[in-house]
């Protein structure tokens, strides 16, 4: 590597400090991303469930006018928006920058910066997007902004404009997550690793990525097309101008509905964790569930009209929508059955992080089978838009995603921070959450089928709905209340009196995250471990156990190890044996990019100006960084 | 019968827990709710809950399966002591598992191909069974309804014959919303620029509740209709009713007539039983429309309801309450009161800075004219226009209010036609007595700048003589 004698002039060194707030914004560490991206969108699933807390106040009585139709508007879309975007998307990509590397036996993701560049684009867009409460002018046309309504003549305030570009950002930030992660998983891989021997966290993290990288840009494409309808009066999706509105609506959900999966594959990866771990079994038919997987994330690209079975398709598409729709059930019941298999003759122990995974089965099945009602069209022309609808896909992001997304803090929290949650808090934090989630979306389902449309900012007496919203509404207080001591939890097990030391491997798991320290040393490995088998450390810990194989030896085969260690080669990573440790170090250019990609585009609406302050920071940002050499030269280094 | 392929040790369990579940629901979803879609009244409804509850059983099935095999493998199989044995590593059985591929793959075809036929069944009117045809078009936030071939508009209020299939056109006016009554249909959304429609039969007569199913900007959750289903020869009679006038107002509903012709005529119309005077309420509500599209910030004047015999209504404000003359001035007093940001408080301009700017007895006095409108009795002698006489300037006002008000005011403001202040003045050659008469009788003959050639031409033909003398009277007074 030699030194460039290009460069732009710093005002800032190079920041090197391993400690204090430089070194966070400086940072590369994908463990540190990760914690970023776990605190940030921890605090927006706090305000998102506030969010929800209103609504649910706004709901809880017939005619009520504590909260204005206009904030109510509000507050679904932002709440449907932030749980989405800001929520589980977020938290899935804490998951994935945390546990990739350690699970492949990497020391970094693939391109480090560009890592941090995604987490600081996702943190300025998500505030973008919520700039609106301070102006009173908040998104207002729903998650989903069906034009016409999103459009500027219907909606006149700025809300919808922060919206498009707000998520525009993150779209950003997400293809490029995406990427990196599709790059770190296919190069950066352990010797030995092979595909099939991956950990099925890593397998859905990979499946998820792709997805993200070819679904975000049709929404980019969308939203882009909306924000310069609404900027600059072109007609995209203008009705007025003979617009055909619909076209909106096969491009959200085009990307919407890949995005469900997005959403819910890196859970299926958590819990394909956490059974076998706490079943002390291998995970029932690893290849089915992988292929099953593969299998909903293709199947993914076909359904999307599913969304809109009442907008007018006719009967053809409407059938064919409805056919491939019902397909996605037979891998998904797949799974299920494999989950439900794996704790079969196992020897379960009824930890938190294993009670949660076992209710994300447990809940995400009802999801499943209310979505397979909502496959048949015709019956679907009764629960479209109303609260049915609304249990269901509660019973997939919730009851599914955040089941698993808990599980999965609670089984990596030792791992992460070096020391354990609690264990008796946790029981009640899952059962306040398991309670309140059904209380307050199984009696959606009744009122679904009793009429009760979806988005509507309040009810009439008449209409018999109040017991059944009561419901719901306490419902929704039991679940914050599960929130409140889930955070007590934390700051209980983390007090110096109550710390129970994590150790490497407290769960007796099974990947090889669990060989190295908790908190894991910032090279992650100080030798790049050479895997063998598939869940290599538990092979490692119980190497009798090969012996007792039922004819399914752990699968080794020579082929695989011969082209994963080629391959590897091939990537100029440090090999074998692990001398020269090279980190890649800290940056300041990714944030500055990130900045200024968000104060350019918040610009569209402030004015040119801003646009150029945003625009020069940017460019920056996105020079000062191509010209900066991964590793400043190292006095004592010979390479 | 399933229960056989689980355990002895789950079976009291799952009667204990699941059973009981799928009963409340059932139990729950029979429950006498206005909208609710199991409560069916009609042949698409019943279909559509049909096979809700098909597919509903096969889930309680394997919900049964799954949730009590869950329930069943955790207990079993659950550690009892840190020194259990180690379990047998099983990695899989490719038998097992192509199994539990083809359980799921036979059971979505089961569900795939009632499916299938009902979508193709319910897609059009059975051809072979009378029908009639309506248009439903979706405003932000009520709905108007035409009847083309009887030539009736109204709003909020669809009636229609026991027992005939109705085919409703579905359009929109300004965004996408969704036509949805859940005991006769399930939603067809009304999307602009797409002509979607739909068909339902209402088996037994009643007022079925209905309401806007797709998100619609603010007031969306205010957006409710009502299908009022009657046998044949009731709706027969109330379509031959919405032809005839109304009485003539008395006591203070007089007064009532005069203020609604000053302050709310420009966009309601209450004379649609005239002749010809559905093809003028459509262009009347194309106008106002484009009006208002034209000059959002300035619009005084707001596509609107139909009020003709507004007086035979059950409810008020797109299906929000029942009507009765108190939540009628409520409504008129502050509209925002009962419903946020309605295009009239917004618009018009007798809401200029909020509330009505009208007196509680004005206020009562227009609502006590809009309960008179109803049809007079069908035997009774037609009577167009209030016939009164002497003045003739009073007796042009009273035609002006009644005939010409809902496009003309008399003020400069131009709504769909223009404003008549000064029109003495307008005449070419000087000669005001014949142009106005002229432009009443015929109409097409002058047409003013930027205006269409859109004022019916029968007011020649069913006003008196005596009348259209009045209103040229009338209209001279006008500066």
């Amino acid at each position: 590597m030699t030194t460039t004698t290009l460069s732009i002039p710093r005002i800032w060194d190079r920041p090197k400090s391993e400690h204090g707030i430089w070194s966070w914004i400086g940072t590369v560490d994908h463990k540190r991303i990760g914690t970023l991206y776990l605190i940030t969108s921890f605090i927006w699933l706090l305000i998102g469930g506030l969010e929800a807390l209103l609504i649910r106040l706004q709901l809880a009585t017939a005619d009520s006018t504590l909260i204005g139709a206009e904030t109510f508007n509000q507050l679904f879309t932002m709440h449907g928006t932030t749980m989405v975007f800001l929520v589980v998307m977020p938290l899935s990509a804490a998951f994935f920058n945390w546990l990739v590397p350690l699970q492949i036996g990497a020391r970094d993701v693939a391109f480090p910066r560009m890592n941090a560049l995604s987490y600081w684009l996702f943190l300025f867009g998500s505030i973008l997007l919520n700039v609106g409460w301070f102006t009173g002018d908040s998104p207002n046309g729903g998650w989903f902004g069906y034009a016409p309504n999103s459009g500027i003549t219907f909606n006149a305030g700025s809300g919808m404009t922060f919206w498009a570009i707000g998520l525009s950002i993150l779209g950003v930030a997400s293809i490029a997550a995406g990427l990196n992660f599709t790059v770190t998983i296919f190069n950066m891989r352990a010797p030995g690793m092979s595909l099939f021997k991956m950990p099925v966290f890593t397998w859905m993290t990979l499946i998820t990525s792709i997805l993200l990288v070819l679904a975000i840009p049709v929404i980019g494409v969308a939203l882009i097309q909306i924000g310069v309808d609404r900027l600059y009066g072109t007609n995209f999706y203008n009705s007025l101008a003979g617009a055909d509105p619909v076209l909106w609506q096969h491009m959200f959900w085009l990307f919407g509905h890949p995005e469900v999966y997005i959403l819910i594959l890196p859970a299926m990866g958590i819990v394909s964790e956490v059974l076998p771990t706490f079943s002390r079994k291998p995970l029932f038919g690893y290849e089915f569930v992988i292929y099953s997987g593969i299998g909903i994330a293709f199947l993914g690209w076909f359904v999307w009209a599913h969304h809109m079975f009442t907008v007018g398709l006719g009967p053809a598409a409407t059938s064919a929508f409805a056919i491939s729709t019902m397909a996605i059930a037979i891998p998904t019941g797949v799974k299920i059955l494999n989950w439900m298999a794996t704790m079969v003759r196992g020897s379960i122990k009824l930890t938190v992080p294993m009670l949660f995974s076992i209710s994300f089965i447990a809940m995400f099945t009802i999801g499943g089978l209310s979505g397979v009602m909502h496959a048949s069209a015709p019956s679907d022309a009764q629960q479209q838009d109303t609260y049915f609808v609304v249990a269901h896909f509660h019973y997939v992001l919730f009851g599914g995603a955040m089941m698993a997304i808990f599980s999965g803090m609670y089984f990596w929290w030792p791992k992460m921070n070096g020391y354990m949650l609690n264990e008796k808090i946790g029981y009640g934090v899952w059962f306040l959450l398991l309670l309140g989630f059904n209380l307050q979306f199984a009696p959606m389902h009744w009122l679904g089928m009793d009429g009760m449309p979806r988005r509507i900012f309040t009810y009439s007496s008449d209409q018999g709905w109040e017991s059944l919203n009561l419901l719901a509404s306490i419902g929704g207080f039991v679940i914050a209340l599960g929130m409140l001591l889930f955070i007590y939890n934390i700051w209980y097990s983390r007090r110096p009196a109550n710390r129970v030391e994590a150790g490497n491997d407290p769960w007796d798991a099974r990947t090889l995250e669990w060989s190295i320290s908790s908190p894991p040393p910032h090279y992650n490995f100080a030798e790049i471990p050479q895997v063998e088998y598939r869940d290599d450390f538990w092979y490692q810990k119980y190497p009798e156990l090969l012996e007792h194989e039922d004819g399914h030896p752990a699968p080794s085969g020579a082929q695989d190890d011969a082209e994963a260690a080629e391959s590897h080669e091939e990537d100029g990573h440090d090999g074998h044996g692990g001398h020269g440790i090279h980190l890649p170090d800290m940056s300041y250019y990714p944030i500055m990019a990130a900045a200024g990609t968000t104060i350019g585009m918040g610009g569209l609406m402030a004015g040119y100006w801003v646009i150029i302050v945003g625009g020069i920071l940017g460019l920056w940002g996105i020079i000062g960084w191509s010209l900066e050499p991964v590793n400043d030269p190292d006095p004592e280094a010979e390479h | 019968m399933f229960h056989n392929l689980l355990p002895r040790l789950s079976r009291r369990k799952l009667l204990l827990f699941l059973i009981p579940a799928a009963a409340a629901f059932i139990a729950g979803c029979a429950s006498n709710n206005p909208q609710d879609t199991f409560d069916t009244a009609g042949p698409v409804a019943e279909q559509q809950a049909d096979l809700f509850k098909f597919i509903f059983w096969i889930a309680v099935v394997v919900f049964i399966i799954v949730e009590g095999g869950i329930i069943w493998i955790t207990l079993k199989y659950r550690s009892r002591s840190d020194s259990d044995e180690m379990p047998v590593q099983t990695h899989g059985n490719t038998k097992l598992e192509l199994t539990w591929t083809f359980i799921p793959t036979l059971i979505i075809i089961a569900i795939a191909i009632p499916t299938v036929i009902a979508i193709w069944d319910l897609a059009e009117a059975p051809a072979d069974e009378p029908s009639m045809t309506v248009e439903a078009i979706g405003h932000q936030w009520w709905f108007e309804f035409r009847y083309p071939e009887e030539e009736v508009v109204t709003a909020n209020e669809l009636r229609v014959p026991v027992g005939k299939n109705v085919i409703v056109k579905l359009e929109s006016q300004d965004v996408i919303h969704s036509f949805w009554v859940p005991k006769l249909f399930g939603k067809v959304d009304m999307v602009p620029n797409r002509d979607n429609e739909l068909w339902f039969r209402a088996d037994e007569p009643g007022v079925f509740y209905g309401q806007c199913a797709e998100f619609c900007g603010v007031a969306h959750g205010l957006m409710r209709f009502r299908v009022i289903a009657e046998p044949a020869e009731d709706y027969e009679a109330w379509v031959a009713g919405m032809q005839r006038p109304p009485a003539a107002p008395t006591g203070a509903a007089v007064d009532g007539q005069r203020l609604f012709g000053q302050h709310c005529s420009s966009c309601h119309t209450i004379d649609s039983y005239r002749e010809g005077a559905y093809t003028s309420e459509i262009s009347l509500q194309d106008g106002r429309w484009q009006g208002w599209l034209a000059d959002i910030e300035n619009a005084s004047i707001v596509s609107a309801p139909n009020l003709t015999h507004f007086g035979t209504r059950l409810t008020i404000g797109a299906g929000i309450r029942d009507l009765d003359r108190q939540t009628l001035v409520e409504w008129i007093e502050d509209p925002g009161n009962l419903k946020p940001e309605t295009r009239m408080e917004e618009h018009a301009l007798v809401y200029k800075g909020g509330k009505a700017n009208l007196t509680n007895d004005e206020i009562g006095a227009i609502a006590d004219f809009l309960l008179s409108l109803r049809p007079v009795s069908a035997d009774a002698e037609p009577t167009p226009t209030p016939v009164v006489s002497g003045d003739p300037v009073e007796v042009g006002q009273a035609v002006f209010v009644s005939n010409c008000a809902s496009c003309h005011s008399t003020g400069s403001d131009s709504i769909v036609g223009p404003g008549l202040a000064g029109i003495a003045g307008r005449a070419p050659g000087g000669n005001a007595d014949s142009y106005i008469k002229e432009s009443i009788v015929e109409p097409g003959a002058i047409i003013a700048d930027g205006y269409q050639n859109i004022m019916p031409s029968s007011f020649g033909s069913s006003l008196s003589t005596e009348q259209i003398a009045g209103l040229v009277a009338y209209l001279k007074t006008l500066n």
